[in-house]
This record gives structure tokens, C-alpha cells and sequence, in this order.
């Protein structure tokens, strides 16, 4: 796995002559990123009699092409009209949907596409580089330390409880419960099932997702005329390209904030089972934890939507290290393409990056090239795309809940889901108009079974012992980075407050 | 529960492109207009009690990619995961109609240790197992980087210390043979479910656990990665694969029944065959069929698992005798299984 300068220069020109593979399968991931229910992961399988009758290299281009477009094409619903269309864009809404909201539709698409195409090329040059020291990376985030990554983002919860302490975690604590619904994942006894089958396996999370964004919001919107306010709609009228153009500016602007969240997206990655739904609302914890302005988080602020963008496309190149190094796949999506590699003879491993080095580095350079393509593809849409904001809500929301209860049905096919994601969707509603915030039971609900996961082995590890979360040296160290990532805003607002209010008691006295 | 359509194959992905839609499945098959009056005039359907992408689903694609052929129709496998196969296994006890038309499949083992620990809503004779694929047997494995070369190390280490054995799930015939190991020699193994394979590998490879325990076939063809030390079987399945490991019962003089960890095996409801037995009949005939067809062998190939592990034809009264023994040992470790000790 030594770099070879010449080798990845030939890769990349060789992929290049694959434009007739990878623009097909860039329109198709945007399309099924968008659409609620449909990830790269089921395309692929529906797609498995095309993908294994082609030849393995191609495949593997179309394969690695449409994950990565999906990733992007899963945050156009989540900006537009608040339907992540998959876990990984959860935490996209929280400030893109309000930019739509106040007319900023058009941008937020320009910063969102600049930002994950940036974060997910970036995120693959570093793979292709750091790759022996990358793959290093799940010898060393063991069940303990994934306890405190877990944390970092459930410690969103916090952040938004903080505006309303009692209700934030009320809200918080609910979407926890709702987590552990499901069988256990040592003794496989179920808890909270309520006799249903279709929730031993856990809470589906698309159609948890879809109803307490999706449905609640159509809900919410028929209320009203437009989902955009007045401001919103003047502000549509008057958009043109400049919008598209002041969009690229302004992510282009926060290139430091793109690289840095999408290199927490790539580490995440990395660790086989992790993801982009935990990638991303690290991410957001972190850019709202570094920021000077963390008020301004939840309320169309760029930075909130840089952050689980970058983050999540950071950990597309992520989820394929494992694979290729060890033979473990990382995400689902990798897991598919395992299927199809092998079908092929392709064997994982080591020894891969010495016999085939064009299959070992290839989905990396196809990935490369896939961004490259897609920002001069998707970019001029961004403008057509923003337009479906300014459909009446009469129509806007039957279309919604038609769409969502889809998607819900789709992953599982249970007619289970669809109820449930209507149920979510009351849930949702009903905690819009109280007062409590959908995204901390999300939060929840995503994070909580995987916070039971690693919290239950690793206490089955240590034969019960609590102090197992204390037992390596790493965690300890993440530990103390979140203790202060959560008090340290704290400190920072207190100071900033005292210092505002010895400003203004000086300038009284001037006066 | 997801559904795909079973053509893996290169010949059927251009034969369902190019022929007419509806006289694709029959006009292709040799054996389809003869069967198509009678049985089966529709598409099979399959429930799978695991995720996609697994070895169930690898083994199931193998093999209905050339059972199709001789019956004249597709196969639509449904995939039911949840709660080590009880999600499955309820929803095809629940719902499939009792016609022929309407299979499972699963791994026997993990899925019947299952049924041992936890009792399910359904009648279990109301449905038996026939068309067995494979004889995988459980495997005790290291990572390639591990310090442990020979399984008498691990249980030298075993006695000094508790050892953590990365498993699939705990209802699951390898996890018994590490358990009744640990029982047998002293040394403490602490079982830690994974869910499923992919993850017990992740386990054992990044060297949160000390060893892991699985059916041999995903190991032996990752054989750079990883070190297989003890099956247990009373053979070695594939000795070319698997060099230096010990014979579990022969090397501690112990008496455990052949520990296969992975027999895939089709599911049926009785029901189905005492109303159609013409219809049960027909399904085994075919069946019988592909296990001689080298088109199948083929298929199997491709999968890279050693091909000494799949079954060459399949026997009732060995299925009926693994089930027996199987539902017997977990039984007498239930203890163990449910963490009562």
C-alpha cells in the first residue's frame, strides 16, 4: 500500500474514460438518495443482474458512483421541504430547512453541493494517501470508545435542551426510549415491542425519520399557504443564478469548516458499523461547539449546514477502507458491493492492493472523479430544483405524505411501516405545536440502539464492571474532549455575556 | 423485509433483457411447459429469516439460480431479519399459505438452538426442513495478528484469565462448542454475540476480542486474514483450507455431536405437503436435480467458499438426526446459552 504517484495518475485518467458509466449512475444515486426509502444500498441490490453481468471494474465504478451521488441526493428533500431521505442526512434539516424557509432554498442547494462534494473529494485524497495509517484506525475504536463518540452526538440533545432545558430532554430521553425498543442485542429478548413482530428487529428508522420530519411537517405546512414566510417568498421572487453563485461563494468561504467536518466523517467511517446518521450529528455537535456563534445553530445558519454534509459524504470513502484492507465492510452499502466483488472472484484483503491495485485504489479514484463530475452536473439544477418550495402547501403536502409513506414502506416492505411512519408523524406534530423539538427524539431514536450496542458488549466484556468505560487510555482522552466540548460553550457564552455587559456598563459611564 | 429476483447470472440477466416478458421464464427452461400447466404455474416465494448479503442469501442465489430452471419459474426471496431469525421464522408460521408455492430458508443450527432458548408461538412439527445445501462446521478462529498459534495456547490463556470469544449470537452451534469447551478444560471463555458474521470477523480482526468463534467457510476463504485453529467436527471438511487446526473432540477427549454451524436448508409447512404432495414431490425431484447439474457447481465456485462444504445430495434422515442432535446439546447447555450460570 506504498503511494505511487504514477499509478494514481494512470487510475484517474482511466477512470475518466468511464464518464458513460458514472454519469448514469450519478443522475440514478441522486434520484434514490432523494427519494425517501430508497438508498444506494437497495438500488444496488435491485441492480445486482446488471452489476454482476458487468465486468468487475465497471461495476465497481457504477457501484462506488451511485453511493456517492445517493449520499448527496439525500439532502435536496432534507434542505427543500425537511425529508432527509435517508439517517445519514438526519441532521441536514436543522439549518437547511429553515434557509428554504426564509427563501434561501436555492443557496442552501449551492452550499450543500459544494460542501459535500469538497468534503467527500477531500475525504478520498486523503483515504488514497493515508490509507495504511486510515485502515490502522478500527484497531484502535473498540466498543468503549465508541461509547463516547456515540456521546458526542447524543450530547446534541443537550445543546438543544439548552434552549429549553425541561422539554429538550423530555424530548431527548423519549427518542431514547424509542431506541431500545426492539430485542436485545445479547439474549435477543425482545422489550417494547407491544406483541408487533415488525418492531422486534428495532425501530425501522426511515420510517421514523420520515414521520417525525416529513409527515409532521405536511401536516404543519397545510396550516399555511407556503412553507416559505413572507420574506421567504419576496426573497424567491427576486432569486436568480446569483443565488447559486453566492451559495458556491459562501461554502467556498468555510473551506476550513468543509475539511475538518468531513475528516470527522472519514474517521467515523472508518470503523466498521458506524455511519453517516452518527457522522453527521458529531459533526454538527462539533461546528456548534467550535463556533462563535452557536445561537445561531437551528435557524438557517450555514455552518450548521456544512458541517453534516461534509461530514457525511466524508464518510462514503470512509466505509470502503475496511473493506478493502480487511474484507469487513463498513456500511451497508459496502456490504452489497462485497457481494458483487466476490461474485467476481475479487478477494478482499491485503493482498489486493499488491495484485490488483486498478480494484484496490479504483473505487477511490472512481469516487474522485464521481464528485468531480457531479458538481458541474448538479450545480445549475440547484436553481430548478428550489423551485418546488414555492408549490401551494394544498398540493405540497398530500404529495409529501404520499411520497414518505412510500419511502416508509419501502426498506422493509411491511405495511407495518407505513402506519408506523404516520404514527411518527402525529408524534412529530404533536411535539411541533408543544413546543418540543423533533429533532432531539431522532437524535434518539438513531443514536440510542447504537449507544445500547456498544454500551451492553462492552459491559458484557468486563463481566458487568461500570468502570470498563473508564479501561483505555483513548476513551479517557474522549471523554475529557467531551466534557469539555460541553462546557467549554458554556464558559465561552458566560464570558462573552460578562464581558458584553462590563462593555456596556463602561460605555454608560462614558456616557 | 426486502424481495430481489434470483438471476445472478450473466446467461439470465440477457435472456430477461431480450425475451418477451412473459414467455421468458417458460420458453428458456427445458422443463418449464411441461411443468407450467400444473406445478408451478408462479413464481416461488422464499422467506429468509437474515439480512441480505449474507451467507443465506449467497447460498440461496446459488442454488434457485439453477432450481428455476427446472421448475419453469422464478424465485422471490423476501428477507425477514430480526431477533436471530424468530422474525422470519413467525412471519412465514403466520402468513405463508400452506401450498408449495411459499418456502423458507435458513441455517438449521442457530435458527433450531433458537427454538431451544426461547420457545416460539407456533407448533415447530408444524414444519420440517428438506433440501439441505450445506455441512459447515463450527470453527474456533484468530485474527493474523494474534499472538495464539495453537488452540492449547487459548485455553492455557483461558485459565489464567477470562478470554472474550467474538460470536454471531449466542443461540448458535459454534458458540456451544466454545462454551462446552470452556466447561470441558476450565478455562473461562466469555461469549460476546456480534451479531452476525460480518461484525464477529470485524471482532477478531481489529483484536477487540481475543478469538472468535463461526462456521469454518467465511474464514477458510479469507484464509490470509485470519487462523483457524479447532473445528468442531470429528473431520477436517477442507484440509487443504484449513492446515493446522485440532479436531475438538479428539484433541481434549470430548464427546460433542458435529457442531455444523452452517446446514442452509430449505423450510417447509407441513401442512403444505400433506395437502400437495404431488407438489412436494416435484420440488424434490428438481431438487435432486441440481445438486447433479454442473452448472450449479459452477455457480458454487464463484462463491469462493470451499466447495467441500456444500452437500452433494441431501439426505431426510440426516436432516431429521442434525435437528434431533442439535435441539439435544442445546438443551443440556440452555444454562449457558441464556447466561443463567
Amino acid at each position: 500500500m506504498e503511494f505511487d504517484p504514477g499509478l494514481f495518475i494512470g487510475l484517474f485518467a482511466r477512470t475518466f474514460t468511464f464518464w458513460w458509466v458514472i454519469l448514469p449512475a450519478i443522475f440514478l444515486g441522486l434520484i434514490v438518495g432523494a427519494i425517501p426509502g430508497f438508498s444506494a444500498a437497495n438500488t444496488i441490490i435491485i441492480l445486482l443482474p446488471l452489476t454482476l453481468a458487468m465486468d468487475p471494474e465497471v461495476g465497481l465504478i457504477f457501484m462506488v458512483a451511485l453511493y456517492a451521488s445517493s449520499r448527496m441526493g439525500a439532502g435536496i428533500p432534507a434542505i427543500l421541504v425537511n425529508i432527509p431521505g435517508t439517517a445519514g442526512a438526519a441532521a441536514t434539516p436543522l439549518d437547511g430547512y429553515p434557509m428554504t424557509k426564509q427563501g434561501r432554498g436555492q443557496q442552501a442547494l449551492a452550499i450543500s453541493f459544494v460542501s459535500s462534494v469538497f468534503g467527500g473529494l477531500l475525504a478520498t485524497v486523503i483515504t488514497l494517501l493515508a490509507m495504511p495509517w486510515l485502515s490502522q484506525v478500527a484497531y484502535y475504536l473498540f466498543s468503549v470508545e465508541m461509547i463516547v463518540v456515540m456521546l458526542f452526538g447524543i450530547s446534541l440533545i443537550a445543546t438543544i435542551a439548552a434552549r429549553d432545558t425541561l422539554k429538550g430532554l423530555i424530548a431527548g430521553f423519549f427518542g431514547l426510549m424509542i431506541g431500545y425498543i426492539g430485542a436485545d442485542v445479547v439474549y435477543e429478548t425482545p422489550r417494547g415491542t407491544f406483541g408487533f413482530l415488525e418492531l422486534y428487529d428495532k425501530v425501522p428508522l426511515i420510517p421514523a425519520l420520515v414521520g417525525l420530519f416529513a409527515v409532521s411537517e405536511a401536516f404543519a405546512v397545510i396550516e399555511n399557504q407556503s412553507i416559505l414566510s413572507e420574506r421567504g417568498k419576496a426573497a424567491m421572487q427576486k432569486a436568480g443564478w446569483s443565488e447559486t453563485l453566492e451559495g458556491v461563494r459562501i461554502a467556498l468561504s468555510k473551506w476550513w469548516h468543509i475539511t475538518w467536518t468531513s475528516l470527522i466523517g472519514l474517521v467515523i467511517g472508518v470503523v466498521p458499523g458506524a455511519g453517516a446518521a452518527i457522522a453527521a450529528f458529531v459533526a454538527y455537535q462539533q461546528s456548534r461547539t467550535f463556533s462563535k456563534t452557536p445561537e445561531l445553530y437551528g435557524t438557517g445558519h450555514v455552518e450548521g449546514l456544512i458541517a453534516p454534509e461534509s461530514a457525511n459524504n466524508g464518510v462514503t470513502s470512509g466505509t470502503l477502507v475496511p473493506l478493502l484492507v480487511i474484507g469487513i465492510p463498513g456500511g451497508a452499502t459496502a456490504a452489497i458491493m462485497l457481494v458483487v466483488l466476490q461474485y467476481h472472484g475479487v478477494t478482499m484483503g491485503p493482498d489486493l492492493f499488491m495484485e490488483s491495485p486498478e480494484l484496490a485504489y479504483g473505487p477511490f479514484a472512481a469516487m474522485a472523479v464521481t464528485y468531480f463530475i457531479m458538481i458541474f452536473t448538479i450545480l445549475p439544477l440547484a436553481r430548478y430544483m428550489s423551485q418546488i418550495t414555492v408549490v401551494s402547501t394544498i398540493y405540497m403536502s398530500p404529495i409529501i405524505i404520499s411520497f414518505t409513506l412510500v419511502g416508509a414502506f419501502v426498506p422493509r416492505q411491511y405495511m407495518f411501516d407505513m402506519y408506523l411512519a404516520l404514527v411518527f408523524g402525529v408524534i412529530g406534530y404533536i411535539a411541533r405545536k408543544t413546543g418540543y423539538h423533533t429533532a432531539a427524539i431522532l437524535i434518539g431514536v438513531i443514536l440510542g440502539p447504537l449507544l445500547e450496542t456498544y454500551f451492553l458488549r462492552a459491559l458484557k466484556m468486563s463481566e458487568g464492571d461500570l468502570m470498563v468505560i473508564f479501561s483505555s487510555t483513548l476513551a479517557n482522552v474522549l471523554w475529557v474532549a467531551l466534557a469539555a466540548s460541553l462546557v467549554l460553550p458554556y464558559l465561552i457564552q458566560r464570558r462573552r455575556r460578562l464581558r458584553r455587559g462590563q462593555e456596556a456598563a463602561a460605555g454608560g459611564t462614558t456616557e | 423485509m426486502s424481495e430481489f429476483k434470483l438471476h445472478p447470472t450473466r446467461r439470465g440477466f440477457m435472456k430477461g433483457s431480450t425475451a418477451a416478458a412473459g414467455l421468458g421464464a417458460l420458453t428458456l427452461s427445458p422443463f418449464g411447459p411441461a411443468f407450467a400447466a400444473k406445478f408451478p404455474s408462479r413464481n416461488i416465494k422464499v422467506y429468509v429469516p437474515t439480512r441480505e448479503g449474507g451467507g443465506a442469501d449467497r447460498n440461496l442465489r446459488a442454488f434457485t439460480s439453477i432450481w428455476k430452471n427446472y421448475l419453469g419459474v422464478n424465485f422471490q426471496a423476501s428477507f425477514y431479519p430480526g431477533a436471530a431469525g424468530r422474525v422470519g421464522y413467525e412471519k412465514y408460521m403466520g402468513i405463508a399459505k400452506p401450498d408449495c408455492y411459499e418456502l423458507l430458508f435458513g441455517n438449521m443450527g442457530p435458527e433450531v438452538l433458537n427454538w431451544v432458548v426461547k420457545k416460539p408461538t407456533f407448533d415447530l412439527n408444524a414444519m420440517f426442513y428438506f433440501g439441505q445445501m450445506d455441512r459447515d462446521p463450527g470453527i474456533i478462529f484468530v485474527g493474523r495478528k494474534s499472538k495464539f498459534k495453537h488452540i492449547d495456547e487459548i485455553v492455557a490463556e483461558g485459565k489464567k484469565r477470562t478470554m472474550n470469544v467474538g460470536v454471531s449470537r449466542l443461540a448458535h452451534p459454534a458458540t456451544l462448542g466454545v462454551l462446552a469447551l470452556g466447561r470441558h478444560t476450565g478455562a473461562r471463555f466469555n461469549v460476546i454475540p456480534l451479531s452476525g458474521g460480518k461484525n464477529t470477523r470485524a471482532g477478531v480482526a481489529t483484536g477487540e476480542m481475543d478469538f472468535g468463534a463461526l462456521p469454518s467457510g467465511g474464514i477458510a476463504r479469507r484464509g490470509k486474514n485470519f487462523r483457524i485453529l479447532a473445528i468442531f467436527d470429528n473431520v477436517n471438511p477442507i484440509p487443504d483450507k484449513i492446515k493446522n487446526a485440532v479436531l475438538v473432540n479428539k484433541h481434549f477427549g470430548m464427546d460433542l455431536p458435529p457442531l455444523i454451524a452452517g446446514a442452509r436448508a430449505f423450510g417447509i409447512k407441513r401442512a403444505a405437503v400433506d395437502k400437495y404432495p404431488d407438489r412436494f414431490k416435484i420440488l424434490t425431484d428438481t431438487m435432486n436435480k441440481v445438486y447433479g447439474d454442473p452448472a450449479y457447481w459452477e455457480v458454487l465456485k464463484k462463491t469462493k467458499v470451499p466447495m467441500a462444504l456444500f452437500t452433494k445430495s441431501s439426505s431426510q434422515a440426516e436432516i431429521e438426526k442434525y435437528v434431533k442432535d442439535i435441539t439435544a446439546i442445546g438443551e443440556k447447555y440452555k444454562d449457558l446459552l441464556t447466561g443463567k450460570t
